[in-house]
């Protein structure tokens, strides 16, 4: 082992458990790479102002001589914001320490000698793959401007320029979806190249002495390029009559080539459609902080979907049929063609983080049970409620971890056997529950040093505010538990649930009344 | 239900006719059906009047129809036009019946309407109902199933004031029905004030006559010792 070998191994281990080292590794990463990291956008701005405050200067410096400090500024400062940037990408786009750390394990497990030479090479190939892929290059001819003495260099101020898309996420999935029909496009650069090639020759061949706009090759073949682009400036044009006509051929061979070109541009983002807006979608609920999760967009979650929408909740709709997911985007509903039964998928709207209750509303209760399933496996703690079809499901629904049974059919039969005997009543009660009359039913926590904490019934005097209480639910050591139309001396307790039923107005006003006095009070006590 | 001694037919025995006929007492039912094999379950799970009918065989539900006098007939089959027709149909025969049907969208409820259903009950709404209230505010979910469904004890009954009662000519702030008799008044149909329910919440003072039908909660007991003394001050 030599010695430069057992210098890389000390300093991958010294790194390897230096948890400093690894959290301030982190902390950049958060801030170059991870979009749900809180001030990564800060970063980003940051970054944008500065790119075009360089762009600026270069315009204004065309015509102007610039101030003293302004071309200081944009040599030194914004260069070395560039490079420090640049150093830090190429630093945290892989975990070199581990290639030495894996290579040195395997040569003692293996008895072999440790072979600085290719661990050299790995780690080179890791920094090469960086450094190489599209958006490192951006960065680097971004950097390169500094040296005003080269004239040409200063055109790569423009690449300044796009190093904004590395901050826009939109650009990225732009570029994205170019990056995807790499095969094609290179036939196409290719055959741009060819076609270029033997018709900037011909013209070369047939004009040279006698067309005196055609000094060199280099001008036809630039008038071949403008030729096949159809753009046709006319600086150049084919005098003599072979050459118009190859010019012709040239022309069409254009058209060709431009319509492929559209043809490749469309077609990937036709088939990427899904991706973008799911991507878009998932942008927003990032921005959420929590939303309901719907599977499936049947009839019943259309109407679940409508009811939310009314109260401004946020949802999800996770659908797979095409033809649903249509009727979900037509209403402007959140929504993406997902299976609710992958993993992957639940993990990518945040599941854990973000959901506040899952309800399942596929089209049979296989599938119900499935997603129920995988929702648990994710989560065991959010609630899930689901549809059941067959009364057999019940059983098995409540085994894969479904909170809350609801059938429609059940549901059906109770209201039909009250409907006969109590009309009114079972009116009154969906009334409520569909809000259609405007009255409602609502839960209001006893907060604590709120004005209903440790009163009793009687003295709150719910018909003064024009609502009736239904029952108290308390939670307490042995559970939960509802207190039906409580005695005038229950006495109330933090943290309990008035279960109160009112007009809309009257409930508002009340809930913000014991918010109200909650709040006065701790403004009291500071 | 015990104390109706009328009949009820029971058109369907599929999804939601099984759930509906299991909330009646066997003898009062009598089910109607177009399929064989639905038939065939109803049997098994314990029914005895039961009759097989054609789709659009208008005489043989017309002889069923004329055998008994149904107090109520529910409309429930699987299939959303099957129901309009069968409604259709049978209010063809005679307008006075009571039809109760089942829908599963807005746009069928419009339809049994107007087809002459006299209530209608649209499934899909109250699922997506109680959906929203389980994730939105399970607490009033759980209290409201406790009221209606769990809690035997409890019950929401309709009581129609009969004339010369205690209650006659007084006014319902007067009135303390939860220190009386421990019952919650939700609202009532104030016939002074036309024929439509009103909540009790909207803090109108109405005053209360014979005919007056009055929507209360409360324990089965309570109920009874209120219906008794309303009679008893007759």
């Amino acid at each position: 082992m030599n010695r430069l070998g057992s210098l890389l191994i000390n300093l991958a281990f010294y790194l390897e458990n230096n948890s400093q080292y690894k959290k301030i590794k982190e902390f950049f990463y958060n801030l170059l790479e991870n979009d749900h990291y809180r001030y990564k956008k800060y970063f980003d701005y940051a970054m944008i102002v500065i790119i075009i405050s360089s762009i600026t200067i270069i315009i204004e410096e065309v015509n102007h001589p610039l101030y003293y400090w302004l071309n200081i500024y944009d040599i030194y400062i914004v260069t070395t914001i560039f490079i420090v940037e640049y150093i830090l990408r190429l630093w945290i786009s892989d975990d070199r320490r581990k290639i030495i750390i894996e290579e040195f394990e395997n040569s003692v497990f293996l008895g072999t000698r440790f072979d600085t030479k290719k661990v050299l090479k790995r780690i080179w190939i890791s920094v090469k793959d960086y450094i190489f892929s599209p958006f490192a290059i951006i960065d680097l001819l971004a950097i390169l401007p500094a040296y005003r003495e080269i004239r040409i260099l200063r055109i790569f101020v423009l690449f300044r320029a796009f190093k904004i898309f590395r901050y826009s996420k939109n650009t990225i999935q732009f570029l994205e979806v170019i990056t995807s029909k790499r095969t094609e496009l290179t036939i196409l650069f290719l055959l741009v190249l060819f076609i270029v090639f033997i018709s900037g020759v011909s013209l070369y061949v047939f004009e040279a002495k006698t067309n005196p706009n055609v000094h060199s090759l280099l001008d036809s073949f630039y008038w071949a390029f403008v030729t096949i682009s159809t753009v046709g400036y006319g600086d150049i044009t084919p005098k003599s009559t072979e050459a118009r006509v190859f010019t012709i051929a040239i022309i069409l061979s254009g058209l060709g080539l431009i319509s492929f070109f559209t043809s490749i541009i469309v077609s990937s983002f036709t088939e990427k459609i899904d991706e973008i807006k799911e991507a878009k979608v998932l942008t927003r609920i990032d921005r959420l902080s929590y939303y309901y999760l719907i599977c499936g967009y049947s009839h019943l979650a259309e109407l679940l979907a409508q009811k939310l929408k009314n109260e401004k909740k946020n949802f999800l709709i996770l659908e797979t049929d095409p033809k649903k997911l249509e009727q979900a985007q037509k209403k402007g509903y959140l929504c993406i063609k997902e299976d609710a039964s992958k993993k992957e998928v639940l993990e990518k709207i945040q599941l854990k983080e973000k959901v506040k209750a899952a309800v399942c509303l596929a089209q049979n209760d296989i599938h119900n049970i499935f997603i129920a399933l995988n929702i648990r496996s994710i989560s065991k703690s959010v609630p899930i409620i689901s549809r059941t079809f067959s009364k057999n499901s019940y059983k098995k629904l409540e085994l894969a971890g479904v909170d809350y049974i609801v059938s429609p059919y059940q549901t059906a039969g109770l209201i039909a056997s009250k409907i006969i005997t109590q009309p009114i009543a079972v009116e009154a009660i969906s009334d409520i529950l569909s809000k259609k009359k405007n009255a409602v039913c609502d839960e209001v926590e006893v907060l604590r040093n709120s004005f209903l904490e440790n009163r009793k019934i009687e003295d709150i005097e719910l018909d003064k505010y024009r609502l009736i209480l239904l029952g108290v639910r308390r939670i307490d050591e042995k559970g939960k538990k509802f207190y039906f139309n409580p005695k005038d001396d229950f006495i109330l307790k933090t943290g309990d649930l008035l279960i109160i039923m009112g007009y809309s107005i009257s409930v508002s006003h009340f809930k913000s009344l014991v918010i109200e006095s909650s709040l006065r009070y701790a403004r009291f006590r500071k | 239900m015990h104390d109706l001694e009328n009949n009820i037919l029971l058109i369907g025995y599929g999804r939601y006719g099984e759930k509906i006929a299991k909330f009646f007492e066997r003898e009062d039912i009598y089910i109607v059906e177009i399929s064989q094999k639905n038939l065939q379950k109803a049997r098994q799970d314990g029914f005895e009047k039961l009759f097989l009918v054609e789709l659009e065989d208008d005489e043989a539900l017309n002889q069923i129809l004329s055998q008994k006098n149904f107090s109520y007939i529910f409309c429930a089959l699987d299939d959303e036009e099957e129901n309009v027709f069968f409604t259709i149909t049978i209010k063809s025969f005679d307008k006075k019946i009571k039809i109760v049907a089942i829908c599963e969208s807005k746009e069928s409820e419009r339809k049994l309407k107007l087809a002459g259903a006299n209530k209608v009950i649209d499934t899909m709404e109250g699922s997506a109902s109680k959906i929203f209230h389980l994730i939105e505010k399970p607490a009033v979910m759980e209290a409201i199933e406790e009221i209606l469904f769990e809690d035997e004890d409890i019950d929401i009954r309709e009581i129609e004031i009969p004339p010369n009662s205690f209650l006659e000519k007084k006014h319902i702030k007067d009135i303390n029905l939860k220190k009386l008799y421990n019952l919650i008044l939700i609202g009532l149909i104030d016939k002074e004030r036309g024929n439509s329910f009103v909540f009790i919440t909207k803090g109108i003072n109405h005053k209360i006559d014979a005919g007056d039908i009055l929507v209360i909660i409360g324990y089965k007991e309570d109920i009874k010792r209120f219906i008794k003394d309303l009679k008893e001050s007759v």
